[in-house]
Protein backbone atom coordinates (compact mmCIF):
# COMPACT_ATOMS: atom_id res chain seq x y z
CA UNK A 1 0.00 0.00 0.00
CA UNK A 2 1.44 3.34 -0.96
CA UNK A 3 -0.04 6.74 -0.36
CA UNK A 4 1.57 9.85 -1.63
CA UNK A 5 0.69 13.50 -1.78
CA UNK A 6 2.39 15.46 -4.54
CA UNK A 7 2.77 18.79 -2.81
CA UNK A 8 5.63 20.81 -1.45
CA UNK A 9 5.57 19.40 2.09
CA UNK A 10 5.03 15.90 0.80
CA UNK A 11 4.73 12.68 2.76
CA UNK A 12 4.42 9.07 1.75
CA UNK A 13 3.67 6.04 3.85
CA UNK A 14 4.12 2.40 2.99
CA UNK A 15 3.06 -0.53 5.16
CA UNK A 16 4.76 -3.91 5.33
CA UNK A 17 3.94 -6.94 7.44
CA UNK A 18 7.14 -8.96 7.88
CA UNK A 19 5.57 -11.49 10.25
CA UNK A 20 2.13 -12.13 11.78
CA UNK A 21 1.25 -9.43 14.29
CA UNK A 22 4.14 -7.21 13.32
CA UNK A 23 3.51 -4.17 11.15
CA UNK A 24 6.08 -1.71 9.86
CA UNK A 25 4.95 1.70 8.65
CA UNK A 26 7.66 3.29 6.51
CA UNK A 27 7.31 7.05 6.39
CA UNK A 28 9.21 9.38 4.13
CA UNK A 29 8.97 13.07 3.41
CA UNK A 30 8.08 15.91 5.76
CA UNK A 31 5.60 15.71 8.63
CA UNK A 32 4.07 19.15 9.09
CA UNK A 33 0.66 20.80 9.44
CA UNK A 34 -0.29 19.74 5.92
CA UNK A 35 0.81 16.13 6.14
CA UNK A 36 0.42 15.24 9.85
CA UNK A 37 -3.27 14.25 9.39
CA UNK A 38 -2.18 11.74 6.76
CA UNK A 39 0.31 10.13 9.16
CA UNK A 40 -2.30 10.21 11.93
CA UNK A 41 -4.76 8.32 9.72
CA UNK A 42 -2.14 5.77 8.65
CA UNK A 43 -1.21 5.06 12.29
CA UNK A 44 -4.86 4.89 13.39
CA UNK A 45 -5.52 2.24 10.75
CA UNK A 46 -2.70 0.08 12.07
CA UNK A 47 -3.53 0.65 15.74
CA UNK A 48 -7.12 -0.38 14.98
CA UNK A 49 -5.86 -3.56 13.34
CA UNK A 50 -4.57 -6.87 14.70
CA UNK A 51 -0.94 -5.78 15.07
CA UNK A 52 0.71 -6.51 18.40
CA UNK A 53 3.85 -4.65 17.47
CA UNK A 54 4.10 -1.55 15.34
CA UNK A 55 7.40 -0.25 14.03
CA UNK A 56 7.36 3.29 12.71
CA UNK A 57 10.28 3.66 10.33
CA UNK A 58 11.05 7.39 10.19
CA UNK A 59 14.41 6.96 8.45
CA UNK A 60 13.15 8.89 5.43
CA UNK A 61 11.64 11.78 7.38
CA UNK A 62 13.46 15.05 6.75
CA UNK A 63 11.31 17.32 8.89
CA UNK A 64 9.07 16.86 11.91
CA UNK A 65 6.89 19.79 13.02
CA UNK A 66 5.13 20.05 16.38
CA UNK A 67 1.96 18.84 14.63
CA UNK A 68 3.87 15.69 13.62
CA UNK A 69 5.24 15.31 17.12
CA UNK A 70 1.68 15.51 18.46
CA UNK A 71 0.69 12.63 16.15
CA UNK A 72 3.55 10.49 17.47
CA UNK A 73 2.64 11.26 21.09
CA UNK A 74 -1.01 10.39 20.46
CA UNK A 75 0.07 7.11 18.80
CA UNK A 76 2.21 6.28 21.84
CA UNK A 77 -0.80 6.75 24.14
CA UNK A 78 -3.14 4.70 21.94
CA UNK A 79 -0.54 1.94 21.53
CA UNK A 80 -0.10 1.74 25.29
CA UNK A 81 -3.87 1.55 25.85
CA UNK A 82 -4.19 -1.28 23.35
CA UNK A 83 -1.10 -3.18 24.42
CA UNK A 84 0.68 -2.63 21.13
CA UNK A 85 4.48 -2.40 21.31
CA UNK A 86 5.36 0.78 19.42
CA UNK A 87 8.90 1.51 18.37
CA UNK A 88 10.42 4.29 16.30
CA UNK A 89 13.32 3.94 13.91
CA UNK A 90 15.33 7.08 13.33
CA UNK A 91 18.89 8.30 13.43
CA UNK A 92 18.06 11.58 11.78
CA UNK A 93 18.51 14.88 13.59
CA UNK A 94 15.29 16.19 11.98
CA UNK A 95 13.39 13.65 14.09
CA UNK A 96 15.68 13.05 17.07
CA UNK A 97 16.15 16.74 17.88
CA UNK A 98 12.42 17.57 18.19
CA UNK A 99 11.95 14.53 20.44
CA UNK A 100 14.90 15.56 22.63
CA UNK A 101 14.17 19.26 22.84
CA UNK A 102 10.56 18.60 23.89
CA UNK A 103 11.68 15.87 26.29
CA UNK A 104 9.29 13.39 24.69
CA UNK A 105 11.94 10.89 23.54
CA UNK A 106 11.36 8.92 26.75
CA UNK A 107 7.83 8.06 25.62
CA UNK A 108 9.20 5.91 22.82
CA UNK A 109 11.40 2.92 22.23
CA UNK A 110 13.81 4.34 19.66
CA UNK A 111 16.17 2.38 17.44
CA UNK A 112 18.68 3.78 15.00
CA UNK A 113 17.96 1.17 12.33
CA UNK A 114 15.19 -1.13 11.25
CA UNK A 115 17.52 -4.09 11.75
CA UNK A 116 18.03 -3.34 15.45
CA UNK A 117 14.31 -2.61 15.91
CA UNK A 118 13.35 -5.97 14.44
CA UNK A 119 16.09 -7.78 16.34
CA UNK A 120 14.77 -6.31 19.60
CA UNK A 121 11.24 -7.51 18.80
CA UNK A 122 12.54 -10.97 17.83
CA UNK A 123 14.39 -11.20 21.13
CA UNK A 124 11.35 -10.17 23.17
CA UNK A 125 8.71 -12.02 21.18
CA UNK A 126 6.05 -9.52 20.23
CA UNK A 127 6.13 -7.85 23.64
CA UNK A 128 7.67 -4.52 24.48
CA UNK A 129 11.31 -4.00 23.78
CA UNK A 130 14.07 -2.04 25.38
CA UNK A 131 17.48 -1.19 24.04
CA UNK B 1 11.84 37.88 -1.56
CA UNK B 2 14.23 40.75 -1.08
CA UNK B 3 17.68 40.76 0.49
CA UNK B 4 19.59 43.75 1.79
CA UNK B 5 23.12 42.66 2.62
CA UNK B 6 25.03 44.70 5.16
CA UNK B 7 22.47 47.43 5.49
CA UNK B 8 23.72 48.11 8.95
CA UNK B 9 27.29 47.07 9.66
CA UNK B 10 26.78 43.33 10.18
CA UNK B 11 23.10 42.94 9.59
CA UNK B 12 21.33 41.41 6.64
CA UNK B 13 17.62 41.25 6.13
CA UNK B 14 15.62 38.79 4.09
CA UNK B 15 11.90 39.29 3.77
CA UNK B 16 9.44 36.83 2.26
CA UNK B 17 5.91 37.82 1.34
CA UNK B 18 3.52 35.13 0.26
CA UNK B 19 -0.07 34.04 0.31
CA UNK B 20 -1.12 33.30 3.91
CA UNK B 21 -1.71 29.59 3.29
CA UNK B 22 0.14 26.42 4.20
CA UNK B 23 1.57 25.75 0.73
CA UNK B 24 4.60 28.03 1.02
CA UNK B 25 5.56 27.18 4.60
CA UNK B 26 8.02 24.45 3.52
CA UNK B 27 9.82 27.08 1.42
CA UNK B 28 9.92 29.61 4.27
CA UNK B 29 11.33 27.09 6.78
CA UNK B 30 13.91 26.01 4.19
CA UNK B 31 15.02 29.63 3.81
CA UNK B 32 15.30 29.87 7.61
CA UNK B 33 17.51 26.76 7.73
CA UNK B 34 19.64 28.02 4.86
CA UNK B 35 20.20 31.42 6.52
CA UNK B 36 21.10 29.72 9.81
CA UNK B 37 23.54 27.38 8.06
CA UNK B 38 25.27 30.29 6.33
CA UNK B 39 25.42 32.16 9.65
CA UNK B 40 27.33 29.21 11.17
CA UNK B 41 24.56 28.11 13.52
CA UNK B 42 25.24 24.74 15.12
CA UNK B 43 23.25 21.81 13.73
CA UNK B 44 20.80 21.67 16.64
CA UNK B 45 20.18 25.42 16.38
CA UNK B 46 19.51 25.10 12.62
CA UNK B 47 17.02 22.30 13.30
CA UNK B 48 15.36 24.30 16.10
CA UNK B 49 15.04 27.44 13.98
CA UNK B 50 13.53 25.51 11.07
CA UNK B 51 10.94 23.98 13.37
CA UNK B 52 10.26 27.29 15.16
CA UNK B 53 9.70 29.14 11.89
CA UNK B 54 7.40 26.37 10.70
CA UNK B 55 5.35 26.59 13.91
CA UNK B 56 5.24 30.39 13.74
CA UNK B 57 3.99 30.43 10.15
CA UNK B 58 1.50 27.59 10.72
CA UNK B 59 0.07 29.42 13.75
CA UNK B 60 -0.36 32.69 11.86
CA UNK B 61 -1.76 31.08 8.72
CA UNK B 62 -4.45 29.40 10.82
CA UNK B 63 -5.84 32.78 11.93
CA UNK B 64 -5.18 34.77 8.76
CA UNK B 65 -7.89 36.43 6.72
CA UNK B 66 -8.70 34.68 3.44
CA UNK B 67 -6.46 35.77 0.57
CA UNK B 68 -4.25 37.80 2.88
CA UNK B 69 -0.48 37.98 2.91
CA UNK B 70 2.02 36.32 5.23
CA UNK B 71 5.14 38.38 5.75
CA UNK B 72 8.22 36.76 7.24
CA UNK B 73 11.27 38.90 7.88
CA UNK B 74 14.62 37.46 8.95
CA UNK B 75 17.24 39.77 10.41
CA UNK B 76 20.60 38.05 10.55
CA UNK B 77 23.15 39.60 12.89
CA UNK B 78 26.32 37.95 14.19
CA UNK B 79 25.41 34.88 16.28
CA UNK B 80 21.66 35.47 16.12
CA UNK B 81 18.65 35.50 13.83
CA UNK B 82 15.51 37.47 14.60
CA UNK B 83 12.30 36.43 12.89
CA UNK B 84 9.21 38.60 12.63
CA UNK B 85 6.21 37.10 10.89
CA UNK B 86 2.81 38.73 10.49
CA UNK B 87 -0.59 38.27 8.88
CA UNK B 88 -3.82 40.19 8.63
CA UNK B 89 -6.31 38.49 10.92
CA UNK B 90 -9.61 37.09 9.78
CA UNK B 91 -12.49 39.36 10.82
CA UNK B 92 -13.82 38.80 14.31
CA UNK B 93 -10.42 37.76 15.68
CA UNK B 94 -9.06 39.66 18.65
CA UNK B 95 -5.45 40.26 19.54
CA UNK B 96 -5.64 37.11 21.65
CA UNK B 97 -6.09 35.10 18.44
CA UNK B 98 -2.59 33.65 18.79
CA UNK B 99 -3.28 30.86 21.25
CA UNK B 100 -0.44 30.58 23.73
CA UNK B 101 -1.93 27.69 25.72
CA UNK B 102 -1.31 25.08 23.01
CA UNK B 103 1.21 22.29 22.59
CA UNK B 104 2.57 24.10 19.52
CA UNK B 105 3.24 27.30 21.47
CA UNK B 106 4.99 25.41 24.26
CA UNK B 107 7.20 23.74 21.67
CA UNK B 108 7.90 27.14 20.13
CA UNK B 109 8.97 28.51 23.52
CA UNK B 110 11.32 25.56 23.92
CA UNK B 111 12.84 25.95 20.47
CA UNK B 112 13.41 29.70 20.46
CA UNK B 113 15.59 31.69 22.85
CA UNK B 114 12.86 34.29 23.00
CA UNK B 115 9.35 34.37 21.53
CA UNK B 116 6.36 36.65 21.82
CA UNK B 117 3.18 37.83 20.16
CA UNK B 118 3.37 41.15 18.34
CA UNK B 119 0.34 43.38 18.33
CA UNK B 120 0.75 45.49 15.27
CA UNK B 121 -1.10 48.72 14.58
CA UNK B 122 -3.54 48.03 11.75
CA UNK B 123 -4.02 50.43 8.89
CA UNK B 124 -7.69 50.50 9.73
CA UNK B 125 -9.97 48.77 12.19
CA UNK B 126 -11.16 46.25 9.60
CA UNK B 127 -7.69 44.82 8.98
CA UNK B 128 -5.81 44.13 12.18
CA UNK B 129 -2.32 42.71 11.88
CA UNK B 130 -0.93 40.20 14.31
CA UNK B 131 2.55 38.79 14.41
CA UNK B 132 5.04 36.59 16.20
CA UNK B 133 8.61 37.59 16.90
CA UNK B 134 11.29 35.13 17.87
CA UNK B 135 15.02 35.16 18.41
CA UNK B 136 17.35 32.21 17.93
CA UNK B 137 21.01 32.23 18.88
CA UNK B 138 23.63 30.43 16.80
CA UNK B 139 24.86 28.31 19.67
CA UNK B 140 22.48 25.90 21.37
CA UNK B 141 22.35 25.95 25.15
CA UNK B 142 23.34 22.62 26.62
CA UNK B 143 20.12 21.50 28.21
Amino acid sequence: MTESAPRSGHLSTHVSTPSPGRVIVHVSGEVDTLTAPELDAALDRQLDGPATSLVLDLTGVGFLASSGLAVLIKAAHVAEERGVALSLVTANRAVVRPLEVTKTAGMFTIHDSLVTAEAALDRDGTGSSEH
Amino acid sequence: MSASPDRASHESIVEIRTEAGPAMIPTIRAVAADLAGRADFDLDAISDLRMAVDETCATLVSIAAPESTLTCRFTVVPDMIEVEAAVTMASGQGTDAVATDTFGWRVLQTLADNVGVLELPGTDSAATQVGIRLVKRAVTDQR
